[in-house]
């Protein structure tokens, strides 16, 4: 496979689940800021997901239709929505002849979609719910595409280990900040917290059947860390980008496989071999940013080994 | 209102060859499409406009215009109703195409190698070498089975008896084959069941025959050669073509920067290393391919893939320098090419040509400037004609003055009027002009030429350019099989 068209699917694959968390944390939020209008603040959402700095995220984090609109629909937002799907589709078109002809075909209606004046219009004046149900099916449509008509080949690889990268940065993001945001206090047991957190990243029917004792701090870390069933906790994202990238061994390319695959292993059993307690010892914040520290090592490997082509 | 009354406010305009009626009268091989409209009303005909629109914006079938910083989305305009072909016109055009590629082609390697055409006068030899496209780097280089020509796109327009004309050879790059299968398959969906009725000819077998082609020329004899398209990239207004068939064909997209040159051979970087290429189908210009060789600034080729090339390590496919063919100066002797190489008369007749080197068909040609069509040999898309019949004083004074400064880069046509087709428009049906690019393949078995092409159509009413660059849009294009 071309080193470009790796490149091209492992970040459309990326930009994708990137647009995809992004959409459901804001529906989350949206609703919870219905729930909670005293006391609500977008600053964690804005702090996950956006550029912005202390001063501009304070300035918008209690207006939730103009952060709708800066984190949806917004061209100078480098991370909004309509960008990431603008850059998906982008990636897909210089790589059409590896993707199937429905996939394509799927992103370019996401993208036509998205790009939609009644839909903008809609985010301001009408339910954003509606809006926000509407994009996230066109993801889910775009998953369940990728299911059904892809080749299970090198291609397909790349646009997985893409896909649980991305997706084990945001669970390290996502918990790392809301943590932040109670200055890591374990005592904290705001049930409408931990509640909205685990709605935002559809754990919250898996929690509610794992653990019978109501909402504790210290289960939510072991869920979106540890738990092995979660598709979103880390160790899930890392030992199925594994999985995926011992896939790529072939006789080119031996050097980068060896180093590649020791990273990734190196950091699935670090995290595969922790406890609740042990990472409590260690400071979550600490933790966290181990994990995520090694996450960019993989990346940038990635980038050198299999996808410098120029 | 019914479409059955839509048809009865058609009109043909004056002198002119209508493809749909004659005397008031349906064309017998229009009646099934005639009968099948006038079962629907307006409304429907609509919806089916409007699907049409929405199916190639979903597939991705658009160019981006780019504006203000963001781009814009456009397909290019598609008209429903089908041109046809009759299996005897078909049969004609297809034999005038194979005899006029065989002498095109026969004319590359002449002109390339022993140049007998010129040493025995049929073509002045300044007419070669004042040819920008003539390229010495081509000389005495035998191209894998003499082939030059793998990929043609012939332009074919009819004047007002019905007459088939040649009006342009495109044997570089030429572009349009996808909108032949994507306007097919459009048509599968807005006419369900109409085109076994018709008995029209399918089109799919067309990628299918071309990778076949481009395997045989392979020069490493190996089961499975690395064949790949190269593309200038996703800015380049054919990029939706390009994906296209090299998705149908299995091939690699490749683009100048995933490839290199190493001792005389071109590779592809992949994740596993380097993989050898043994075939190219370019879309890129020859002045772009190697920036070695020809245009040093060139970001889209390859360096040293002429080397590559010329040790036989690598085919290209179209062969470089075949713009020396395609001339609009040298269109004027492909006939007498035909005489010379085939020993036979042309079976399609080229448009009367006027070289504007020649002083006294100058002469004729600036006395009649309004009756005429003045074309710069050089250029296509319909960029730098002049329509006489539709040009302002001042604009062909301005020619005047162009021509007479470096005469061989024009040459003049009568203006032919164009057969005109209905096409439907704003809820009614409305003559259009037309013209016909069938595209024709040679591989070491022969010439192939798929049974059907591109209709391309003057949108724009009394128009006589069809160019789509030039606001032209496309038809589905059936060859009946009886």
């Amino acid at each position: 496979m071309l080193s470009r068209v790796a490149d091209s699917l492992y970040w459309m694959s990326r930009y994708i689940e990137r647009a995809d968390g992004i959409l459901r944390m804001l529906k989350i939020n949206y609703a919870s800021s219905q729930d909670d209008l005293h006391e609500f603040s977008w600053t964690p959402v804005l702090r996950i997901f956006t550029y912005l700095d202390e001063k501009q995220a304070n300035a918008i984090a209690r207006d939730s239709r103009t952060v709708l609109q800066y984190m949806v629909t917004d061209r100078e937002n480098p991370n909004s929505v309509m960008n990431m799907v603008t850059h998906a589709r982008e990636n897909a078109r210089s790589v059409q002849d590896h993707i199937t002809k429905e996939l394509w075909q799927c992103l370019n209606d996401f993208y036509h979609t998205i790009r939609e004046n009644h839909l903008v219009r809609a985010l301001q004046r009408e339910d954003p719910i509606t809006v926000l149900d509407v994009l996230i099916k066109q993801g889910l449509l775009y998953y369940g595409t990728t299911d059904i008509t892809m080749a299970r080949g090198e291609g397909y690889a790349f646009m997985n280990i893409g896909k649980l990268l991305e997706r084990g940065m945001q669970s390290v993001d996502i918990l790392d900040i809301k943590f932040g945001d109670l200055q890591y206090d374990f005592t904290k047991t705001d049930t409408m917290y931990w509640k909205y957190l685990l709605l935002s990243i559809s754990g919250y029917e898996l929690y509610l059947k794992t653990y019978r004792s109501g909402f504790e701090a210290r289960n939510v870390v072991e869920q979106i860390v540890l738990n092995n069933d979660f598709p979103r906790s880390i160790v899930y994202s890392i030992t199925h980008m594994h999985r995926y990238f011992v896939r790529l061994k072939s006789e080119g390319n031996t050097e980068g496989f060896r180093k590649i695959d020791f990273m990734v292993g190196k950091v699935e059993s670090k995290v595969m071999f922790s406890s609740v307690e042990e990472i409590m010892e260690e400071g979550l914040h600490a933790y966290l940013t181990g994990v995520k520290e090694e996450l960019y090592e993989v990346a940038n490997a990635l980038n050198a080994y299999y996808f410098a082509y120029s | 209102m019914q479409a059955s009354e839509l048809l009865n406010s058609y009109y043909v305009d004056a002198d002119t060859w209508d493809e749909m009626y004659v005397n008031e009268l349906v064309r017998e091989q229009y009646r099934g499409v005639v009968d099948f409209m006038g079962q629907l009303s307006v409304e429907e005909l609509n919806r089916k406009e409007e699907m049409a629109r929405g199916l190639f914006m979903s597939q991705g079938i658009t160019f981006t215009v780019y504006s203000s910083g963001e781009g814009i989305e456009k397909i290019f305009p598609f008209d429903i109703i089908p041109r046809i072909i009759t299996a005897g016109e078909w049969g004609y055009i297809e034999k005038g195409i194979k005899q006029r590629l065989k002498a095109l082609n026969l004319f590359l390697k002449d002109v390339y190698n022993d140049q007998f055409i010129l040493q025995d006068g049929i073509i002045p030899v300044e007419m070669i070498y004042s040819c920008p496209h003539y390229l010495r780097e081509m000389h005495g280089f035998p191209v894998p089975h003499d082939i030059y020509v793998h990929i043609a796109g012939i332009d074919l327009i009819r004047n007002n008896d019905g007459t088939f004309y040649i009006l342009e050879d495109n044997l570089r790059t030429p572009s349009g084959v996808s909108y032949m299968l994507e306007n097919r398959e459009i048509t599968k969906r807005i006419f369900p069941d109409l085109l076994p009725k018709n008995n029209v000819r399918t089109v799919t077998e067309y990628p299918n025959i071309l990778h076949k082609n481009l395997v045989s020329l392979s020069p490493r004899q190996i089961p499975n050669p690395t064949i790949v398209l190269l593309t200038p990239g996703i800015y380049n207004s054919a990029y939706f073509e390009h994906t296209t068939l090299a998705r149908l064909m299995g091939v690699e997209l490749v683009e100048g920067r995933d490839l290199v040159v190493d001792n005389h051979r071109v590779y592809m970087k992949t994740t596993s290393g380097l993989q050898q290429v043994d075939v190219i189908y370019r879309r890129v210009d020859d002045d772009f391919l190697d920036p070695l060789v020809f245009n040093p600034n060139s970001m889209l080729g390859v360096a040293g893939i002429m080397s590559a090339y010329r040790k036989g390590n690598v085919a290209i496919v179209n062969a470089i320098g075949n713009g020396v063919a395609d001339d609009k100066a040298i269109y004027t002797y492909v006939p007498q090419m035909i005489k010379y190489y085939l020993n036979e008369e042309p079976l399609l007749k080229n448009v009367p040509t006027y070289q504007l080197s020649n002083p006294e068909e100058r002469e004729f040609v600036f006395k009649n400037m309004h009756k005429m069509v003045i074309k710069k040999t050089n250029e296509s898309g319909g960029y730098g004609m002049l329509m006489g019949h539709a040009a302002s004083e001042e604009e062909m004074s301005r020619y005047r003055v162009e021509i007479i400064k470096d005469p061989r880069q024009y040459i003049a046509q009568p203006t032919i009027s164009l057969s005109s087709s209905p096409c439907y428009m704003n809820g009614r049906l409305q003559p259009r002009r037309i013209d016909l690019r069938p595209y024709a393949l040679s591989g070491p078995d022969g010439i192939q030429i798929v049974p059907g092409g591109l209709t391309r159509v003057a949108l724009k009413e009394g128009s006589l350019v069809v160019n789509s660059s030039q606001g032209g849009g496309s038809k589905d294009t059936w060859v009946l099989a009886v």
